[in-house]
């Protein structure tokens, strides 16, 4: 069977799209490089981009296609090719096949490296929302190319990475065989289990659906984080995090899969008492989870005990009966808002502020509160 | 190809090196987890459940994926990998319902039957309900994609196994769904093979309710137009002969159940049709007229690969000598027995040539098939009555009756004895013996049957000028195939439905007429039909000749010696024994009038019978087409397997019934192709592994550890 190449560009980390910074600033290297395996590979070449880009300069067989961290993998190039999502195989003896050819997937960084010789990196470095990409040496420490001062935590490795202390970044050295570099600098402002949710709802939307434990996976940690945020988490839910994402990290299909996991129990690791304050406090120092997440609550000096709120709630989250004071269970609550029209009081409202008002534990009669 | 030597839970085993060590696995009885893997499919890798431990590598492998080596040592019951599949297992079930019992495919589903064996964690994951409503707009197949687990197997077998791609993968609102690849899945160019059914593990795509018969095994009811012939003929293997070109193979695999393919080609009822599984789509496969087609080009080659065993020196008697007796006689001389065929009538074929009119089945077709069936050493004796089957057997081993129902049933209405009044079988005799009966200008034909079709094409054939059939039952309950009543109409045949017979009108001992009166809510009962009289719908249709087609029984009696109860002969339903040891009998004179390829499937079970009595092993199954070896990779439908059914060229009504010549043309050469190609296959769905569990693997073993 013939052979093909393929310059995938869209393999890229969500906090490191490197690959067209190369293709753009590198092209001769990247060029030559993708020419010098296909001669070895006698291949016909393919080159992938992402949707809406243009390389200038760049020419031959060019098609598009959306970001998945699968598409290093030939057998999920070859799906995109076909014009299906991106499934990867790994399998030995495994030969992914498009248009009659085998396929063969290069990256440009790897296609760099293999023209020039060099024995770098290409480090993406983002702090206060501005990314550099940087090429580094071998050997380099993570310190020598990100200020992290003031900071108050360092991602290392994007969506595959693990939070450090910024302390701890001399510890880091750019390695041959590391993964997708990507240093990110939070800021002292930020709310780690926020970030967390954003985490993980970007895992889930790279998840290529195929294996179970990453599909799933990212689904309950999208949900728990959420839940982390809303109020609705248990105190088990650290554990739990911990527990499934080290079995994860043990059995998903393919190395995303393995390690899409990490930033959310390093997170969790080195912020312990942060994920405490959201889980058992309901609180978030930050001022950004409680606060945007607005929850629906039943004044008690407002509330004559009517009870025309709880006819109208189709998840029966209202609890009350007359003449006492009526409560909102919001972890039944779906905040649809339907009981605030309800009430000819005024009684219910929107609450958005982080801190709650004092609110009755248990049934209590109009007026006795 | 080599094989290697490994160890899995400390057996050593051999295997093949082309195998998985899942593959190995299972072939020792070692049940490893799996659901994303079917032995039919390409691995995949995605379900996680079957990872196991090898000796020297870290974490786990996948067993579904990973070739055998040798000296690997294999751990399935590790406590990681046994964590993992818990977790995958635990994952699954939190977007699958939680409701087993109400499924459809509770007890059946491979989900539960794993989740049962990896048990559960009780981990405290969060539910989320997959909102997908369920698709029933396929009258074949049923999608209800909320129970779907997403192990791709659908989609692969449509994929990788047929060629097609009417499925696919998608995000739908972030979420993966296995969804259909166009509008429809008739857009999507499904060919309706079911070979997603079969591989989905869960009850996300079915067959809808009542599509195949679930009491019978699978073999059985995957292939409903096989199952509903009589004979069994092998209806989708002689179809993909004649689609690949080979009609004379296709002949031959027809000729393998029944002696008279050619006559069956012409006439049969097709119960095949009747069951093809097309008719939930756009009308079933014209099979009789594919058959036809095929019989037409038989080369003979299958004479080659016939049976015919040493001549036992056992006699045999056949009394009468229509499809029944013939399938008898040809059967039981190719096991060896010496056969003698007694026949009333002055020729051979039974009801085939003295009730089915010549423009329906042409003389030369049943002479030749006659001719094949002597040809191997049958005698037939015309002008031979057998006046008693008891006398007959003191000079035979064996004594077959297979004497039909040549007698037609009169109705008890007045004027029914005068001499204009017929009887079907003895005007469609008269007929076929060149003595047709008289007819009038004016004929009414008491029926709905088929019979009564041919009763009244006959009398329009011999001059009639206005044909009137009438009948209880309704235009859409008429036991006449609806073909034969869409020609009937053509040619003139005024058909009346729902009425009641009230009187033979009639004038100085001649017929003039038959009063009819409305009917409706009819229903048949144990004391016969029930119905409601419509007040003031009662008319008179004039006529000159009234034929009774109401049915027919045998012409026999208690001197031919055989229990009889009423009328019929009386006769095991396994084995077509009578109360007499030795005498046997099938057909239409045990059953009532049936059809001719009910009489070859019920004579092929006597055949087997009389064999073993005569101390034979019974068995007449033979191969006679060559091996097929049918391609499961069917590709997309195309157009000309989408357009609706071809229906054969026939002559033109006005000249047709100015004579008895054959009037329905049957197929050329490229309507037999096109129609070929509308059959589903539904026998492909066979060549895959049907489900199993893990019980299948490992019988005595306990459940979750």
């Amino acid at each position: 069977m013939k052979n093909l190449l393929v310059l995938s560009c869209l393999k890229d980390d969500n906090f490191a799209h490197i690959s067209m910074h190369i293709m753009k600033e590198r092209l001769d290297d990247v060029k030559a490089g993708v020419e010098k395996k296909a001669s070895e590979l006698d291949a016909d070449v393919i080159y992938l981009l992402p949707e809406g880009e243009k390389v200038e300069g760049l020419e031959g067989d060019i098609r598009f296609g959306e970001y998945s961290p699968t598409l290093g993998n030939p057998n999920a190039v070859a799906k995109v090719l076909q014009g299906q999502l991106p499934r990867p195989m790994i399998q030995d003896d495994f030969v992914a096949v498009y248009d009659e050819k085998a396929v063969n997937v290069i990256l440009p960084e790897e296609a760099y490296l293999l023209a020039t010789g060099k024995n770098v990196r290409f480090v993406a470095v983002t702090k206060d929302d501005k990314t550099e990409i940087k090429e580094v040496e071998i050997g380099t420490k993570a310190s020598e190319i990100c200020d992290a001062t003031g900071a108050k935590a360092v991602l290392i490795g994007g969506q595959k990475g693990t939070f450090v202390k910024p302390e701890s970044l001399a510890n880091y050295e750019i390695s041959a065989d590391g993964p997708d570099y990507a240093i990110t600098v939070y800021g002292q402002d930020t709310c780690m289990v926020d970030l967390c949710v954003q985490l993980m709802t970007q895992a889930w939307q790279s998840s290529c659906g195929k294996c179970v434990l990453c599909r799933e996976g990212t689904l309950q940690f999208k949900t728990i984080a959420t839940e982390m945020t809303t109020g609705k988490a248990k105190a088990t839910d650290t554990d739990l995090i911990k527990e499934v994402g080290q079995l994860i990290e043990l059995g998903a299909y393919c190395p995303f899969g393995r390690s899409m996991a990490k930033p959310f129990i390093s997170a969790i690791e080195l912020f312990p008492d942060e994920f405490d304050d959201h889980i058992k406090r309901k609180t978030c120092k930050c001022g950004k989870c409680y606060k945007a997440a607005a929850v629906y609550l039943i004044l008690p000096d407002k509330c004559i005990g009517c009870g025309d709120c709880v006819d109208e709630c189709d998840e029966d989250a209202i609890e009350g009966k007359p003449k006492f004071i009526h409560m909102i269970d919001q972890d039944m609550c779906e905040q649809c808002g339907k009981c605030v029209d309800a009430c000819d009081e005024g009684a219910i409202v929107k609450w958005e502020d982080g801190k709650l008002p004092k609110l009755p534990k248990k049934l209590t009669k109009v007026g006795k509160f | 190809m080599g094989t290697v030597q490994l160890t899995i839970d400390g057996y050593k085993i051999v295997a093949d090196e082309s195998k998985t060590v899942l593959e190995a696995a299972l072939d020792n009885g070692i049940y490893i987890p799996h659901l994303c893997h079917h032995e039919n499919l390409h691995p995949n890798g995605g379900c996680r459940l079957c990872v196991v431990k090898q000796d020297g590598v870290d974490g786990v492998i996948t067993s579904c994926s990973t070739k055998v080596r040798e000296g690997m040592v294999i751990h399935t019951k590790d406590e990681q990998a046994e964590a993992i599949r818990k977790l995958s297992c635990d994952f699954m079930f939190k977007t699958h319902p939680t409701e087993c019992t109400g499924c459809p495919k509770y007890g059946k589903c491979q989900l539960a039957s794993i989740s049962q064996y990896v048990g559960d964690t009780g981990r405290d994951l969060r539910y989320t309900q997959i909102r997908v409503t369920a698709d029933e707009s396929n009258p074949l197949m049923l999608h209800e994609m909320h129970r779907c687990i997403l192990c791709g197997r659908c989609v692969r077998a449509c994929e990788e196994m047929r060629g097609v791609g009417a499925l696919k993968f998608e995000k739908v609102d972030g979420r993966m769904r296995v969804v259909i690849n166009g509008a429809s899945l008739e857009e999507a160019g499904c060919r309706f093979c079911g070979a997603c059914v079969e591989v989905c593990p869960t009850g996300s795509i079915r067959d809808k309710v009542g599509v195949f018969d679930e009491n019978l095994p699978r073999e059985r009811a995957l292939v409903p137009c096989r199952e509903a012939c009589p004979a069994h003929v092998d209806v989708p293997k002689y179809i993909r002969f004649i689609n690949e070109g080979n009609y004379a193979a296709a002949a031959a695999t027809v000729r393998e159940k029944v002696p008279l393919p050619e006559v069956l080609g012409y006439v049969c009822v097709h119960n095949c049709e009747t069951n093809c599984k097309r008719n939930y789509l756009n009308g079933p496969v014209s099979i009789r007229n594919l058959k036809r087609y095929a019989a037409q080009q038989d080369d003979g080659a299958w004479k080659e690969k016939a049976f015919q065993k040493p001549d036992t020196g056992k006699k045999v008697a056949v009394i009468g000598s229509g499809p029944a007796g013939l399938t008898v006689a040809y059967y039981m001389r190719k096991l060896g027995h010496d056969v003698t065929v007694f026949e009333k009538l002055p020729q051979a074929g039974g009801q085939m040539r003295y009730g089915i009119p010549s423009y329906r089945l042409p003389r030369e077709v049943l002479d030749k098939e006659i001719e094949e069936i002597k040809a191997i050493g049958v005698k037939i004796e015309c002008n031979s009555e057998v006046q008693s089957a008891v006398d007959l057997k003191k000079d035979y081993d064996v004594v077959y009756a297979a004497i039909g129902t040549h007698a037609g049933n009169k109705l008890p209405l007045e004027n029914n004895d005068l001499p204009d009044v017929y009887l079907n079988a003895d005007f469609l005799r008269a007929e076929n013996l060149g003595n047709p009966l008289p007819v009038g200008e004016n004929v009414v034909v008491l029926g709905g049957g088929n019979v009564a079709i041919d009763c009244a094409e006959t009398a329009v054939r011999l001059g009639a000028k206005h044909v009137v059939m009438t009948c209880l039952e309704a235009a859409d309950k008429m036991t006449a195939s609806d073909e034969e009543v869409t020609w009937a109409k053509e040619d003139g045949i005024i058909v009346e439905n729902s009425r009641t017979f009230d009187a033979i009108v009639a004038e100085n001992g001649k017929v003039t007429g038959l009063t009819v009166t409305g009917i409706e809510g009819l229903k048949f009962g144990p004391k016969g039909p029930e119905f409601t009289r419509i007040p003031d719908s009662t008319v008179t249709f004039p006529a000159d000749t009234v034929i009774f087609a109401v049915g027919q029984h045998p012409d026999v009696t208690e001197a031919f010696g055989l229990e009889l109860n009423r009328g019929r002969i009386v006769a095991n339903p396994e084995t077509f024994e009578t109360n007499i040891e030795g005498i046997y009998a099938s057909g239409d004179c045990v059953t009532g009038t049936r059809s001719v390829i009910q009489a070859i499937g019920e004579a092929r079970i006597a055949v087997s019978a009389m064999d073993r009595y005569l101390g034979g092993d019974g068995n007449i199954e033979e191969n006679l087409a060559p091996e097929q070896d049918a391609n499961p990779c069917i590709g997309k439908a195309t157009d000309a397997e989408k357009a609706g059914r071809h229906e054969p060229k026939t002559t033109e009504p006005c000249e047709r019934v100015k004579n008895f010549d054959p009037m329905d043309l049957g197929f050329d050469c490229s309507a037999a192709g096109c129609e070929s190609d509308r059959c589903l296959q539904c026998d492909l769905r066979l060549q895959i592994a049907p489900q199993k569990f893990w019980s299948d693997y490992v019988p005595e073993e306990g459940g979750a550890q």
